[in-house]
């Protein structure tokens, strides 16, 4: 909310300066966002009179104005103008000889005696936009035809004014008006407040609009009056177009700006219709399905039992509390006007706008909660602005109760409010907040039982009390101190590794951690991943992050591609996250959303060298291999690689990762038909892991370290490319004796020597006994077992 | 220093002890008018000096020490004194003998070291190349920063909780006090996916880790009631909110803290967080100030500021973090009685402690995976 200080000063002035009177409300819950001067600074501009306007003798789009500056020039001034509306009569701000307006112009601008095309000129005929009170640059600033010639533009404008800007919480709807903040200021400083402005209306007139209000669950009280006779056309006074405008408020007509006006006064929102367009009586009710509404904005919006409205005999006229519509709005002809104030239930309110798509300020206030209390005086206070200001006869207020909310007592333990705040505020404190707020109260020696006055909603149980105090005594006031607690001892559980643990093992392999966003394009789930139904976001804010991703990968390949972009040729990226998938066997639980599953993964790819381009090893670019080794810093021992496809992976260079019977993960080379959507030059080789598994550290249960002597035999086996080197190995250990401590391949060779389409793979084996040296029978023995188990199974024969 | 000089040098010291020898050599003066022992030292010292390889050694050996040596010469010359003589005389030769043999050993291990130290220079290497091998990578500075929260919370015995991103309404907004339509729902715009959730209302992207203060007490509300124990937990995770642009990110990361008990109050709030925040900057010259604010779950609420007193940041109010005493009905949710038990919750943004912790102007920089700005937190 905006508005100027002088009007709020007008009801509460502590001895505070601006910047003392913004820190207050800011330190109240009230956050000052902005503080602006009313106008930049500048001097000796006065109110000058245009007197006589001749052209230039040469130049024709100038004007030479003589010009009255009162009692700052003995005779008027003649002065070189080329504003369009320079004329005769006319009232302007003149910028006298020696006037700086270097702070509105944005550089160092002097006013001085000056000759423009041979005529002398001495002074400055003014826009808004030279004083920088607006962007208007149309002409000459005109002011009102009785501003007092002379007089100092600062004082006559108010400019030596500030702006507030105010950030309102939802909770503080008793402060979106000034006078409302003026209540605030008062709580908080003391200060003295000035009575809310009255009038009194006598009615001339007896004419009332029927109106029947049929939900009382939409529309507690209800209250209008007839005015006839007004004159629309009538000028905003100058004192409410400039606290109108100061509020941010651009001035409309007469009829708009004294309803904003009073809105900004006392937060009332009130409706003004046409009654000239209104057919028959008013009903107050919910609208039905089908009913639709062209509103004041132009916009045609379809109603249905959720929304109420205000119909008269033909249509619906109005969107209850929020806006008005189209066909029954006043405009320069209005003649005869309808002035409405009711008090709309919050509930029946919020929520509502937003559903179209808009807002207003009407919806604000009343969503939070308006004062039922006030709606006769309020409307007194609109009708007699209107009157004053626009003519006109009034008929008599027609004002229905029909359901307004019951405020019921609310008490507040003395110990309760010290133990929640952690200060002993005294019972006498505490009544003096609650005076100072306007809240009514009793006391007994435990408790107050305070009645909230009709402009507060939010004081409807202990704490809200609770927190009155707390926001009136100061949070500065209250101190800061380190609780005292049980000091009981905690450990994480040695066999879980954390997650900062293994992102750690990640940094240690060469691979930097990324964020990536959960949602990415869909194209990506589809064609990259072969997800055919990604869970979709309602309103996604771009295309390209409009489905949730059920991989990691694609994100990591568009890491690559951006530092590729930017000439990196060696890029190792990491990422753990949640994906998402959809899954109808996931059910709601304590950690989990039926329907959902939502699983923590590590994902890396490898892009580029092996290692950085280097002096002492030759350049070799990044394979499955190297990036299978930098698993084993995270992998448990026991999973195995199984030749696999994936959509994303090369069909020949891709393997699950398999603990168990579950799939862990996956590792892989980029499939080719790839590289081209992430303008890669190679295949990166990418991986991705359920984290779970990754967590388990089983703690180290020792087995002694046998003292007999290890013996190691090499093997090449000769056997067909297809057969796997760990099905070879399998096969080997499960033919082999207990003693037979490991079989592990060290070698594999193609090429010369070898049959086409066979390899030779170099087998090491250990062998120890735990309680005796093996004899060399023993060593030949299962040399030869695990020899013809691999030539039974595989067809492997020994390389000689 | 030519290392081949120093050599010579340490050589020469080792093998003249010729004062000690001398005045050995003429215990009682008779050796004065006697010249030989002295001149055969200084003659092996300076053949033996001159030798540069083993072998020319050996063949400089035998000219003192051989058959026909000077050394042996002199005992062959002993034959004709008398036994008093012999024995004067003897004690003379055998020191000569001793000196000499200890100057030509000296003169072997010289130059055994010296062709030591020759085959050591030849394989000298730059050790000022780069070492072999990969590099190191890094974890996100963000991560950094939710990891340090972490480890300063613990050290008081918080717990950590994390759970589902995609997120029922309930747990998101209603448990929290903030029912549908509530006009504090428009505080936070929020993601919603094409799903529902088991009360029929469209599932979304948790706006905050708040949800996990509900189900992370649902899920200990018993050892609360039957064990006394608190709950005292932080919930870092990944969160999003409908606005992109140079301030705000669709997706960003908070940690939200609870601490629930008998008797943890506003005063204690603001204890732990300003505590917070001195260890997580490392500095005590910060101010923190708690300023009334609203959110629909907590009741005081308080907006967390704070300010440093150096550094480039130095005198500006900035916005660390919302917080304030648990609302009454959020208590009810987590399955307590808000009578007996109440406490704080605050909810804090990582990359902005990140950026102020590390001066980085510009949230888009955590999302982009630009491996220069990465680097700098390897």
């Amino acid at each position: 909310m905006q508005f100027s200080e002088s009007w709020l000063r007008s009801f509460c002035n502590p001895s505070l300066t601006t910047e003392q009177l913004a820190h207050a409300l800011t330190m109240a819950g009230l956050e000052v966002e902005e503080v602006t001067p009313a106008a930049p600074p500048f001097t000796q501009v006065v109110v000058g009179e245009i007197l006589t306007r001749e052209k230039h003798p040469n130049a024709d789009k100038l004007a030479l104005c003589t010009v009255n500056v009162g009692a700052w020039s003995a005779l008027p001034l003649q002065i070189v103008c080329g504003a369009p509306n320079a004329r005769v009569g006319i009232k302007v701000p003149c910028a006298l000889v020696g006037a700086d307006l270097s702070a509105p112009a944005g550089k160092p601008f002097l006013i001085t005696q000056a000759t423009v095309r041979s005529v002398e000129s001495n002074g400055m005929l003014c826009s808004a936009r030279e004083l920088g009170l607006s962007t208007d640059h149309g002409g000459l600033l005109e002011l009102a035809d009785d501003a007092p010639v002379g007089a100092d533009i600062r004082e006559y404008l108010s400019l030596n004014d500030s702006k507030f800007l105010i950030k309102l919480t939802p909770n503080k709807a008793d402060c979106l008006s000034v006078y409302g903040v003026a209540r605030e200021v008062h709580a908080i400083t003391g200060a003295p407040l000035v009575a809310e402005p009255v009038a009194s209306v006598t009615a001339t007139l007896t004419e009332v609009l029927p109106v029947k209000v049929l939900a009382p669950d939409l529309c507690g009280r209800f209250a209008g009056r007839v005015i006839r006779g007004v004159n629309a056309k009538a000028s905003t006074p100058a004192w409410m177009r400039e606290r109108l405008e100061k509020s941010g408020q651009r001035s409309i007509t007469a009829l708009v700006d004294i309803s904003n006006y009073v809105m900004l006064e006392v937060g009332r929102p009130t409706h003004v219709f046409d009654l000239d367009k209104v057919h028959g009586g008013l009903e107050v009710r919910w609208a039905k399905k089908g009913e639709s509404l062209k509103l004041l904005n132009g916009n045609t919006v379809a109603l249905d039992e959720n929304v109420g409205i205000l119909a008269d005999a033909q249509a619906v006229e109005s969107l209850a509390g929020i806006m008005g519509g189209d066909s029954t709005s006043v405009s320069l002809d209005t003649a005869n006007v309808y002035v409405e104030a009711a008090f709309w239930h919050p509930l029946a309110i919020q929520g509502r706008a937003r559903r179209f798509n808009f807002a207003t300020d009407a919806g604000h206030r009343f969503e939070r909660g308006v004062d039922w209390a006030t709606i006769p005086a309020h409307l007194d206070r609109i009708t007699a602005l209107i009157l004053e200001i626009c003519g006109g006869e009034a008929g008599p207020m027609d004002d229905q109760i029909i359901s307004i909310p019951e405020r019921k007592p609310v008490t507040m333990r003395i110990l309760r409010a010290q133990k929640v705040i952690g200060v002993a505020v005294s019972g006498d404190q505490m009544a003096s907040i609650f005076t100072r707020l306007g809240l009514t109260h009793t006391r007994s020696p435990e408790a107050f039982t305070v009645t909230a006055p009709s402009f507060r909603f939010d004081i409807e149980i202990e704490e809200d009390l609770i927190e009155e105090i707390a926001r009136i005594y100061g949070f500065d006031n209250i101190p800061a101190m380190p609780p005292l607690a049980r000091a009981v001892m905690r450990s994480q559980p040695e066999a879980q590794r954390s997650l900062h643990a293994l992102r750690a093992r990640m940094a240690s392999q060469d691979y930097f951690e990324v964020i990536n966003y959960s949602f990415v394009d869909e194209a990506w789930e589809r064609e990259l991943i072969g997800n055919p139904d990604p869970i979709k976001l309602l309103n996604p804010i771009a295309s390209q992050m409009a489905v949730m991703r059920s991989s990691l990968i694609p994100g990591m390949l568009a890491n690559i591609q951006y530092n590729a972009s930017h000439k990196a040729d060696r890029v190792r990226v990491f990422e753990l996250g949640k994906v998402f998938a959809r899954d109808a066997s996931v059910v709601d639980g304590a950690l989990s959303v039926a329907g959902i599953s939502q699983p923590l993964r590590l994902a890396g790819a490898a892009f580029g060298g092996a290692l950085p381009e280097q002096w002492a090893n030759p350049k070799r670019t990044t394979d499955f291999f190297d990036v299978k080794a930098d698993l084993a810093a995270v992998l448990p021992d026991d999973v195995r690689f199984e030749a696999a496809e994936h959509p994303l992976l090369h069909p020949g260079r891709s393997a699950r990762i398999v603990l168990g019977n579950a799939t862990l993960g996956w590792l892989g080379e980029l499939h080719p038909k790839h590289l081209a959507r992430f303008e890669l030059s190679s295949a990166p080789i990418v991986f991705e892991l359920d984290v779970a598994p990754l967590q388990q550290l089983p703690v180290v249960s020792h087995v002694a370290v046998s003292k007999q002597p290890l013996v190691r035999r090499d093997m090449a086996l000769v056997v067909t490319n297809s057969v796997h080197s760990d099905v070879l190995v399998t096969t080997m250990r499960a033919a082999a004796p207990a003693y037979v401590r490991g079989v592990e391949v060290f070698d594999v060779y193609r090429g010369a020597g070898l049959p086409d389409g066979a390899k030779s793979v170099a087998i090491r084996v250990l062998m120890q006994d735990t309680e005796r040296t093996l004899a060399d029978t023993e060593i030949e023995g299962a040399c030869q077992q695990m020899l013809s188990a691999a030539k039974q199974q595989h067809g492997a024969t020994l390389r000689t | 220093m030519d290392p081949g000089l120093r050599r010579g040098d340490e050589f020469r010291r080792m093998c003249v002890p010729e004062p000690s020898l001398t005045q050995r050599a003429t215990p009682h003066g008779i050796a004065s008018s006697r010249e030989e022992p002295t001149g055969v030292i200084a003659a092996a010292l300076a053949d033996f000096a001159a030798c540069d390889t083993t072998a020319s050694l050996e063949d400089a050996k035998a000219k003192y020490l051989g058959k026909t040596g000077a050394v042996t010469e002199l005992l062959k010359g002993m034959a004709a004194l008398s036994p008093e003589q012999k024995k004067t005389r003897g004690a003379e030769i055998n020191a000569l003998k001793s000196a000499v043999e200890a100057a030509l050993k000296a003169r072997r291990d010289a130059l055994a070291n010296d062709s030591l130290n020759a085959k050591l220079a030849s394989e000298s290497i730059d050790v000022t190349l780069p070492g072999r091998g990969r590099g190191n990578g890094a974890i996100h500075p963000v991560m950094k920063t939710w990891q340090r929260v972490e480890e300063i919370f613990a050290s008081i015995g918080f717990d950590v909780a994390d759970g589902p991103e995609i997120e029922a309404d309930w747990f998101n907004f209603t448990a929290l006090n903030n029912p549908p339509n509530h006009p504090a729902r428009s505080m936070q715009d929020t993601f919603y996916v094409d799903m529902n959730g088991s009360d029929g209302l469209p599932l979304l992207l948790r706006t905050h880790t708040s949800p996990m203060q509900v189900r992370y007490a649902r899920m200990h509300a018993g050892d609360v009631t039957a064990k006394g124990k608190p709950i005292k937990v932080i919930a870092p995770g990944r969160t999003y909110r409908v606005d992109s642009d140079a301030t705000h990110s669709p997706m960003f990361h908070q940690v939200e803290g609870l601490w629930i008990a008998e008797d943890i109050s506003f005063a204690d709030l603001k204890g732990v967080y300003t505590d917070f925040l001195h260890r997580f900057f490392e500095t005590d010259q910060l101010q923190v100030r708690f300023r009334p604010s609203y959110f629909p779950f907590t009741e005081p609420s308080a907006e967390i500021d704070m300010k440093f007193e150096s550094g480039p940041l130095k005198g500006r109010w900035l916005e660390i973090s919302g917080s304030g005493q648990v609302h009454p009905s959020v208590v009810k949710n987590f399955g307590l009685d808000p009578e007996k038990y109440i406490g704080f919750a605050f909810g804090s943004g990582i990359e902005r402690l990140t950026m102020l912790r590390y001066g980085i102007g510009d949230l888009r920089l955590f999302f982009e995976g630009d491996l220069r700005f990465l680097k700098q937190f390897a």
